[in-house]
Parts: C-alpha cells; structure tokens; sequence
C-alpha cells in the first residue's frame, strides 16, 4: 500500500483536515523530487560562484569556511523543513464517490473529484521520478482546465495499487476488505486478495472498514493485450515525418554551406532551428517508443513512452471522437496514426499531446482494431468494409453519401474524398485527400451540432455539417454536402444522439443496471 | 414576435419546416448601432478635423471611407438582428444567426453544462441581456444577444430544468 496512514488522529490535528476520511500519504521524496531542479540551481550557482572568484577572495571564503558551512547547514534545514511541512501536509483520501486531495501549509486546498464523472486514469513518470522508481497518479475529471486531481508521488507498485482502486470504484465494483495486520511504514503485506472478476464482486466480505484493518482494493481488472508498436516501424513512421525531412533538408544545408565557405557561420545561425526541430523528431519517437495497447473491463489501457512513461486507462464510454489520419507521407506503407478526443484530455493545460493517441503508426489492421477498442460495436453487418471503404474509397457508394459534384468549385481537391456514413452507433466521416483522415463519433458522446453556409455555399446550395465535440485533436466535421442531405442529416443526427444517450453506458460501468 | 416558418431567411435549409422561431428584440439594433457607431462617428471626427486643417485630399478620401464602412454597417445591423433567431424544441434548442454566414446550432437540453447571463451596461439601459449556453465542447457556438431582460432570465430557468430533467454523462 501507500506510505501508511499512520498517526492519523495527531495529524488531522496538525492538518486541519476533514476527519472521517482513511488519509494516506504521498512518498516522503515527493519534494525532493518535484523540486530536483531547485537543488541543481542552487548547487551549481554556489559552485559557480566559488570558482569564479578571484584567488584572494577564494583564500577568503576558505577562511570562513566555517561560516559557509554553517550557511549551507542552515540554509538545508530550512530546505528540508518546508519540504517535510509541504509533504506532511499533502494527504489523499478515497470514499465510495469520490478522491479527495488536500494540500498547501498556508493558502490550503482541499479537492475532491466525483468518482462518476472519472474521464481517465494515468499513472505518469516524469524523467526524474522514473530513475527513483516513483509515479503520479491523474485522474482526470473534465472540469475545465487544471481540473485533473494529481497524486504524486508514490512508489510506482503503490501508484498502480491505487489506480485499480480507484477504478474499481469509479466502476461501482463493492470496495473488498480483507483483513490484513497493521503495519506501520510503507510495505505492509497483503493477505489473500479476491481476484476481481467480470461478475459482481464477492459477497461475503464485509462492507465497512473496520478499523485497525487494512484496507485492500479490488486486484487489478485482468488486461489483454492488443496490440504493440514495433520499433523498427516508430522509427520509419517517425523518418517519414514532415518535421524529421526539414531537419534533414536544414542538416545537408548547413554542411553544405560549412564547406563551401569553409565556415561555421551557417552551423550557428541555425542551431536553434536544429535544435527544435530535433526535439521535435525526438519528442514524437519518445512518446511512441514501446506503445502497447490492450483491453480490460476497466476500459482501454495504453502504455508508452521511453524516457517519461505513461500508462493510461480510458474507462468504457468516454472516448468522444476517434481519427484516424494517414499523412501523405505515410501512403505508401499504408500507416495511420489514431487519435482520440476524451473530455479530460484535451483541457487540462498540462497534458500532453501524446495522451490523445490511440496508436501512433498503425497497420490498416492495427488501425481496425484501435477503433474496435473504442467502438466494439461499430453497429454495422460489415464493419471492415465500411472502415476499408473509410480509408482509402472516393466518390458515392452504396454505404456512403458523398459531396455532390457541385462542391468541387469549393473544395477542388478533396471533394470527391468528402463523404459520411451512418451505422447504428456511430456516424462515420470521411474527408481529406493528400491527408486522409476517418472520423468517427459515436451518437451518444455528441455534444450539439451544427450546420454552416458561406455565401458562395449558399449559391451552390451546400452546406457544411459539424458535430461539436469535447476538446482534443479531432474536430469532426462533414464539409460540402448538399443542403437538404446535410439537414436531413442534422435532424437525423438530433434524434439518433438522444435515442443513444437513453441506452448509453451507465456512467459506473460495471455497476449493475438499477432502475433509477 | 414570432416569425412563423422564417420565410426572408430565403432557402429551407436554415429554416426547417414545423419550427417556430422566437426573433430577438430590436432594441440590440440600437445596442449595436451605439457600440459600431461611436468609433465610427469618432474617426469621421478626426477625418474631418484634418482633412479642414491639412486640406489633404487623402483625409477626406479616407472620412469618405469610413462614412461608406458607417452606411454599410447601418444597412447590415438590422438584417443581422433579425437574421437571429431561437426556438425551443421538446429535446433541444436551436439558434441560428448571420446573414453572410449562416450559422444553425442545435443544443440539446441533456448536454448543457450551465447557462450564461450577461448583461453589460449598454444592454442593461435598454433592458436587454445575453444568454449564452456551454456544453463540454468549446465548439458549441450557442449565444442568444438582444434577449429582453425577463425574457432571458424566463428561458435560462426553463433551459435550466429542462436540462435538469433530461441530465446525461458526458
């Protein structure tokens, strides 16, 4: 478990906390941890600072070593002592409905998360944590910008012991206790745990804490993998970026240029293009390196990254929008990347865009199956056929309905791409030519929708048909289509999101129906 | 103040048969007229104090401007106020707005997150107030301008336990 609960009853004095709530705490290196930076500064400015200075005044400073030392002892203890304060004031707390994290020693926060409304789990290791063996936990809750209740940080089994826990909640399973003898510090050891299954949970453990008891979560939902980005392929797919060609072109440039006038004039002049493009090349195989994706009665759970690691878990229900976007590229290998739309994801200031993909370079069966992650159901007899047409088809067809041919005065070189179609769950778009892209948006996650005309729109009688949807990298929208198609479709789309949203997933995914 | 069927909106697809549209009060005219006015009537001001002190030929030409932009926004504020419209469904609300652009926004009752009255100074002396609707997608561009000030409180409430009423998860 995480660092005990410990004295709770002296600390909720010393906190001012809320009583009632099994308190526990972060890892005791959280400060050092969240502030390594600060330490490095101040080490390294004082060590500047002594070789610079002239020899008498070094002769100086060594005969007040003393004196400095005293400086450096109390200047650590004043360090440490906030840092012990700021830690043993940073507490969370988990209830049947909801996560509560309280912390600051003057200006407090106490913020509690509504369990139903969980978006996204993440378990997350910056760089520096990773090297120590400790992870934050995110739980993200689409309340806005910097709404996510972050956890950090605890030793990364404990982290994970907690996201099950959370998750086992947040999906209405009953909390299981088992009896386990107390033990004070970090490592208390567990007794027999009820595996959690697909079914309701045990029955016969008792309901309440009992005090004195350890309370132990639910294990882990069983996980299946799906799929895994190979190396070899990032790293291809990651060459055959826009951003890796330019530092290619800029490289060969600036060589060129070293030789020609045998200077380094060119080099330094364009080291910081060099720079951020390789940050960029270095960022995208980075996030991508080891991406695994796999299924659980929790949701889906994707794990990636090399030098920070993420492991996510998107509950049931709450992915809004999926894309799947093959850059011109990327044709030739037939490789798509896929991204996702979930309400906590794209708001919170913080996040990254590597929390949005779904699979950063995917096979055309890879690509099937990361939508058959979102959408089991695809609620159409060919569900290949509809996808395959998606990818790589133009013009009308049986199953879609194009732009008519009116809209090329608009729209002269993807209008024949243009199309969409709709299956019982979810309303599929089809757009882009150079860059092909498949947008699919389940009718229970839309948020309102829209139409739009321009004036020369108005003249060609077309319409452009747009489905708003949470924050995040897919902005789903049908452009061009024949005015009284693209109505038709509003209308359609109106009354399919409301018969959708009355059948949804209950927002406690493995609760049991009730009627409410 | 209703326009049954929007039949100047011209082409049906912004004006769907069976819905009756509320229009909003011409009084946003005058709100609007007042808030493009001023900068305008302020840079005819100048325009014509230099163009009397200089004699320049390029500051009346460019008081003539400003006085075609003035025409122009005189000629295009009243069509805008009457190109906006509203109408309450049994499951959602619909908007619809622009003269250039048109735009239609359908926000069902379920999916609003929480509603907006604003009411800035000019609004409140001409009793006028906006109501703006948020669902979780930024995208939704639902604001009604120019609603009288008991009316948009009336609807606020009743899109308020409407949405109460037909409450859904993300």
């Amino acid at each position: 478990m995480t660092a005990s609960s410990g004295d709770a009853a002296a600390d909720e004095a010393l906190a001012g906390g809320a009583t009632g709530f099994d308190w526990r705490r972060v890892h005791p290196v959280t400060p050092l941890v969240r502030g390594w930076v600060v330490v490095v500064v101040v080490v390294l400015g004082f060590g500047r600072q002594v070789l610079e200075q002239g020899a008498e005044e070094r002769d100086a400073a060594v005969n007040h070593l003393g004196w400095v030392g005293l400086g450096l002892l109390a200047l650590a203890v004043v360090v440490v002592g906030l840092s012990w304060l700021s830690w043993r004031f940073t507490a969370f707390a988990l209830t049947d409905d909801a996560v509560h994290v309280r912390r600051g020693v003057i200006w407090r926060q106490h913020r509690k998360a509504r369990l139903d409304r969980v978006q996204a789990i993440d378990v997350e290791q910056p760089f520096v944590a990773r090297l120590v063996g400790l992870a934050e936990l995110k739980i993200e809750v689409a309340g806005g910008s910097g709404s996510a209740v972050t956890i950090a940080y605890l030793r990364e089994a404990d982290a994970r012991l907690l996201r099950a826990e959370v998750l086992a909640r947040a999906a209405g399973v009953d909390a299981t206790v088992v009896a386990a003898p107390r033990v004070d510090g970090a490592a208390a050891p567990v007794g027999p745990v009820p595996v959690r299954s697909d079914g309701p949970a045990p029955s016969d453990a008792p309901a309440a804490v009992v005090p004195g008891l350890l309370r132990v979560p639910a294990l882990e939902a069983p996980e299946q993998e799906v799929y895994e980005v190979p190396s070899g392929r990032l790293v291809g797919s990651t060459l055959l970026t826009g951003e890796a060609i330019a530092l290619l072109v800029v490289l060969l440039g600036v060589v060129g240029l070293g030789v020609a006038t045998h200077s380094l004039a060119a080099a330094f002049t364009m080291i910081w293009v060099v720079v951020g493009l390789g940050s960029a090349v270095f960022n995208r195989f980075n996030r991508g390196f080891a991406f695994r994706a796999a299924t659980s009665p929790d949701g889906i759970r994707l794990e990636h990254g090399l030098t920070e690691s993420r492991a996510q878990t998107i509950p049931p229900g709450r992915v809004q929008a999926v894309e799947l976007h093959q850059p011109l590229l990327w044709r030739r290998n037939d490789w798509w990347v896929v991204r996702v739309n979930v309400a906590g994801y794209g708001n919170s200031a913080e996040s990254k865009p590597s929390s949005t993909v779904l699979h950063p370079v995917a096979t055309r069966h890879e690509a099937f199956t990361a939508v058959w992650l979102v959408l089991p159901d695809l609620g159409t007899p060919d569900p290949v056929g509809v996808l395959s047409e998606g990818l790589g088809g133009t013009g009308p067809s049986d199953v879609y309905t194009a732009a008519p041919r009116r809209a090329r005065w608009l729209d002269p070189v993807a209008w024949r791409r243009t199309a969409f179609t709709v299956t019982h769950r979810a309303l599929v778009a089809r757009t882009g030519r150079l860059h092909r892209r498949l947008v699919l948006v389940p009718h229970g996650r839309t948020q309102s929708l829209g139409l739009r005309q321009g004036p020369v729109g108005r003249r060609l009688g077309i319409a452009t048909f747009v489905v708003h949807s949470t924050p995040g990298p897919v902005s789903p929208q049908i452009p061009h289509l024949d005015g009284s198609v693209a109505r038709r479709l509003l209308d359609e789309q109106v009354v399919r999101a409301r018969e959708a949203r009355a059948h949804d997933v209950p927002e406690r995914w493995m609760r049991p129906e009730t009627a409410p | 103040m209703t326009d049954r069927g929007g039949a100047r909106q011209g082409s049906d697809v912004f004006a769907p048969p069976g819905v009756e549209w509320s229009r909003v009060s011409d009084r946003l005219i005058v709100a609007r007229y007042v808030t493009a006015g001023v900068p305008l009537a302020l840079l005819v001001v100048v325009g014509v104090v230099v163009g009397v002190l200089t004699g320049s030929a390029w500051a009346w030409a460019a008081t003539a401007v400003v006085v075609l932009v003035a025409v122009w926004v005189a000629w295009l504020v009243p069509r805008q106020v009457r190109a906006v419209g509203y109408a309450e469904r049994d499951d959602d609300l619909l908007i619809r707005h622009g003269i250039l652009v048109r735009r239609l926004v359908v926000v069902p009752y379920g999916r609003m997150q929480y509603l907006d009255v604003q009411r800035g100074p000019l609004l409140r002396a001409l009793g006028l107030a906006s109501l703006q609707l948020h669902t979780a997608s930024p995208g939704t561009d639902a604001s009604i301008d120019g609603l009288t000030a008991d009316v948009a409180e009336g609807l606020r409430d009743h899109l308020a336990a409407r949405g109460e009423a037909r409450l859904a998860g993300l």
